[in-house]
């Protein structure tokens, strides 16, 4: 196999983990097939960037053009089909994001998508991806084109590994046409301190026993030293002890943790039907709160307790 | 456009009046900015409704059903809500806690998502007869999805069972072969599924010779007697039912509760059944309860917000829980319990007496559960 590229995904200034991912899954090909890896960074005033990269690839090709500075399918489609045209790499990857999806099926080459696996079989690549919602992983092998596009899902191969790159940066000047159709709008950020918490392994949840806004704190302190993240249950939001966002349950959200540390929370049906899978643990003073139904591990006793026992604790810990 | 022609006449809605009498006594707009009345003005008027679908707030509405009772054209706003729902649904347009909720239907045949093998355990000690096992008799109890799961809502599903014991109706329960009635379903828009539901549990009635069907909740009741349009079988909720228990001398009572009780009407046994006589008649035969009513009660009574699929709705609405001013409304009266007859009731009212911290005044019970106390 002859060249390999990777595309560079970055937003705002940072390279998105994606890149890492496809960089050491590329490097893996690279070194099987005798080949070479080259990232190529599309973007304007990136040249921060191209330093991190060149310690992971063998080349940096990087296109600098104001057109560039934020992602728009239209310009990279075009600016990728003459690089590839004019490197013939055997095979590109990139990232199967909403960035990624957008832009690999118009480049009119041999594709593959939302890959799990690439691995070489006597010299010839083969892809593997997931069909039947994951029931069934397809093998997909390529017949004869001199270069493919293949889609890598994110959060499949590892994003740290050796800096294996030789370090070489290439700027290229391409001229770049002026496009008509799609335009860079602006991008729309979460409200500010918008948490989720789907999708955090770590989850201290405080219902009513808690008592009083002012004792929320507490449980915050105990949830940033354990690493989780703060949820509630319905009751506290609705007295506006904590935001919506953070609430589990029927009408909230559900939640999906390694851990859910419940800090007096009764257990309402609507609320623990909601957790799914992970270990419980209850804290409450009430033995016949239902939490304690569903609980791996429960203690009965006044949350004002346990919380610094296990707060000083948990410091303790750290301090080492 | 298709759609806006068949709900302006599928509904009559150029038969609307714009009197407000709709809105006017819409229990959500105290919290939200769902305008039923400007809602079907605009059905009617606009080319486009994708904007009107846009409105979050076709989310906040409990279906309680107010606004059709209160019409004086006899047209059905609520309804027009719901074809709304629906149409959104098929887009794969609703929120993600609904998806999620009618998604574990279509799997479990719940929308908590909890397995189907354990929805008998509640009443594995109880020695029931089940249908499922071949077990056959007069009346089938429906347990109803929230009553078989909920732990708190099994305490009224074990109290049914013991009036019912006490006074021997032979009755039976279908076991893990129970599935969702379909109402909440069909008023978070899924049609579909809800016929998917009907036609699987006509089927189940059918094949085990069902005729004569008691319910816990008010939901599962309504969808049976309105919407199941299948008369080989009579649907009753257990108010009517208990009712007649007392009435025919079969329950009497031994004990007495002596406390100041008022009623919550649940809309989907009130307002959309009319049943209003039989709840009151079966508390005040309760030896010891002195029975008050709440000043906006029967046809008036404030809607606890928890059907319509409310359930599983993060509501746009903001301020305060209607179930909370209910809470303080009962307490004005010198109520010690508000009782209720339907478990969403039960579950909203509960919750808003813990939120405001009163739990050591006020108790929430469902009617049923008093009945099992007292005999």
């Amino acid at each position: 196999m002859g060249r390999i590229f990777v595309l560079i995904e970055h937003r705002k200034g940072a390279i998105r983990d994606i890149t890492w991912e496809m960089l050491i899954k590329g490097r893996e090909l690279a070194l099987r097939s005798g080949g070479e890896l080259t990232a190529l960074l599309l973007g304007y005033q990136i040249r921060n960037l191209a330093e991190k990269l060149v310690q992971r690839a063998d080349e940096v090709l990087v296109v600098e053009d104001e057109k560039l500075s934020n992602f728009n399918g239209e310009i990279y489609q075009r600016v990728l089909s003459k690089l590839i045209s004019e490197y013939k790499p055997a095979l590109t990857l990139i990232g199967h994001t909403s960035f990624g999806m957008e832009l690999a099926g118009q480049l009119e080459l041999p594709i593959t998508t939302d890959c799990i696996d690439l691995c070489l079989e006597n010299g010839a690549l083969k892809a593997v991806r997931q069909m039947y919602t994951g029931k069934v992983n397809a093998e997909i092998s390529f017949i004869g084109a001199p270069s493919y596009i293949v889609t890598v899902r994110p959060d499949v191969f590892p994003a740290e590994g050796q800096q294996t790159g030789r370090g070489e940066i290439k700027y290229l000047s391409l001229p770049i046409e002026e496009i008509k159709y799609k335009k860079f709008i602006e991008y729309i950020e979460p409200a500010v301190g918008e948490v989720d918490i789907t999708r955090a392994d770590i989850l201290v949840s405080v219902g009513q026993g808690i008592g009083d806004k002012k004792n929320i704190s507490m449980i915050a302190e105990l949830s940033e030293l354990m690493g989780g993240v703060l949820a509630c249950s319905r009751p506290i939001v609705d007295k506006k002890w904590l935001p919506k966002e953070r609430q589990v349950g029927l009408s909230g959200k559900t939640v999906k943790p390694k851990l859910y540390l419940a800090i007096g929370i009764s257990g309402a049906f609507q609320h623990i039907s909601q957790i799914k899978g992970g270990h419980i643990i209850a804290i409450n003073k009430d033995p016949r709160a239902p939490i304690f139904g569903v609980a791996d591990y429960g203690i009965v006793e006044d949350l004002f307790k346990i919380v610094p026992v296990l707060t000083s604790k948990l410091k303790e810990i750290k301090a080492g | 456009m298709d759609g806006e022609q068949s709900l302006t006449e599928k509904y009559e809605l150029f038969g609307c009046i714009q009197c407000g009498r709709c809105s006017a006594g819409c229990p959500i707009s105290l919290n939200s900015a769902l305008n039923i009345r400007k809602l079907i003005r605009e059905v009617t008027v606009h080319q486009v409704l994708e904007p009107i679908y846009e409105q979050g707030e076709l989310w906040d509405c409990t279906t309680c059903s107010i606004c059709s009772l209160r019409c004086p054209r006899g047209l059905k706003p609520h309804e027009v809500l719901i074809s709304i729902r629906s149409i959104l649904a098929e887009e794969g347009n609703v929120p993600a806690t609904v998806r999620d909720a009618l998604e574990e239907t279509f799997k479990h045949g719940n929308p908590y998502g909890q397995i189907r093998s354990k929805r008998f355990e509640w009443a594995t000690d109880l020695k029931i007869k089940n249908f499922s096992q071949g077990d056959r008799a007069e009346i089938l109890y429906f347990v109803g999805c929230a009553p078989s799961y909920d732990p708190r809502l099994q305490e009224v599903s074990r109290a049914l069972v013991k009036t019912f014991t006490q006074a021997e109706v032979n009755f039976g329960i279908l076991g893990n072969e129970e599935n969702c009635c379909g109402n909440e379903i069909r008023r978070m828009g899924e049609e579909g599924l809800f016929e998917m539901l009907r036609a699987d549990n006509i089927k189940l009635f059918h094949n085990h010779e069902i005729r004569h069907i008691v319910t816990t909740s008010s939901h599962c009741y309504n969808t049976f007697k309105n919407e199941y349009k299948d008369d080989s079988f009579k649907a009753e909720h257990y108010t009517i039912f208990v009712a007649e228990l007392i009435q025919k001398g079969k329950l009497s009572f031994s004990k007495e509760i002596k406390k100041v009780v008022t009623y919550q009407d649940p809309c989907f046994l009130g307002k959309q059944n009319g049943v209003y006589e039989e709840p009151r008649f079966i508390l005040r035969s309760i030896p010891g309860i002195t029975f008050v009513d709440f000043e906006r009660c029967r046809e008036r009574s404030l809607c606890c917000e928890g059907g319509g699929g409310r359930m599983w709705i993060d509501a746009s609405d903001s301020g305060q829980r209607l179930g909370e001013v209910r809470i303080r409304e009962a307490i004005a009266l010198g109520a010690e319990i508000i009782a209720t007859a339907c478990p969403f009731c039960l579950l909203n009212l509960e919750d808003a007496v813990t939120t405001i911290g009163l739990a050591d005044k006020i108790q929430v019970r469902d009617i049923i559960e008093l009945v099992a106390e007292a005999i």
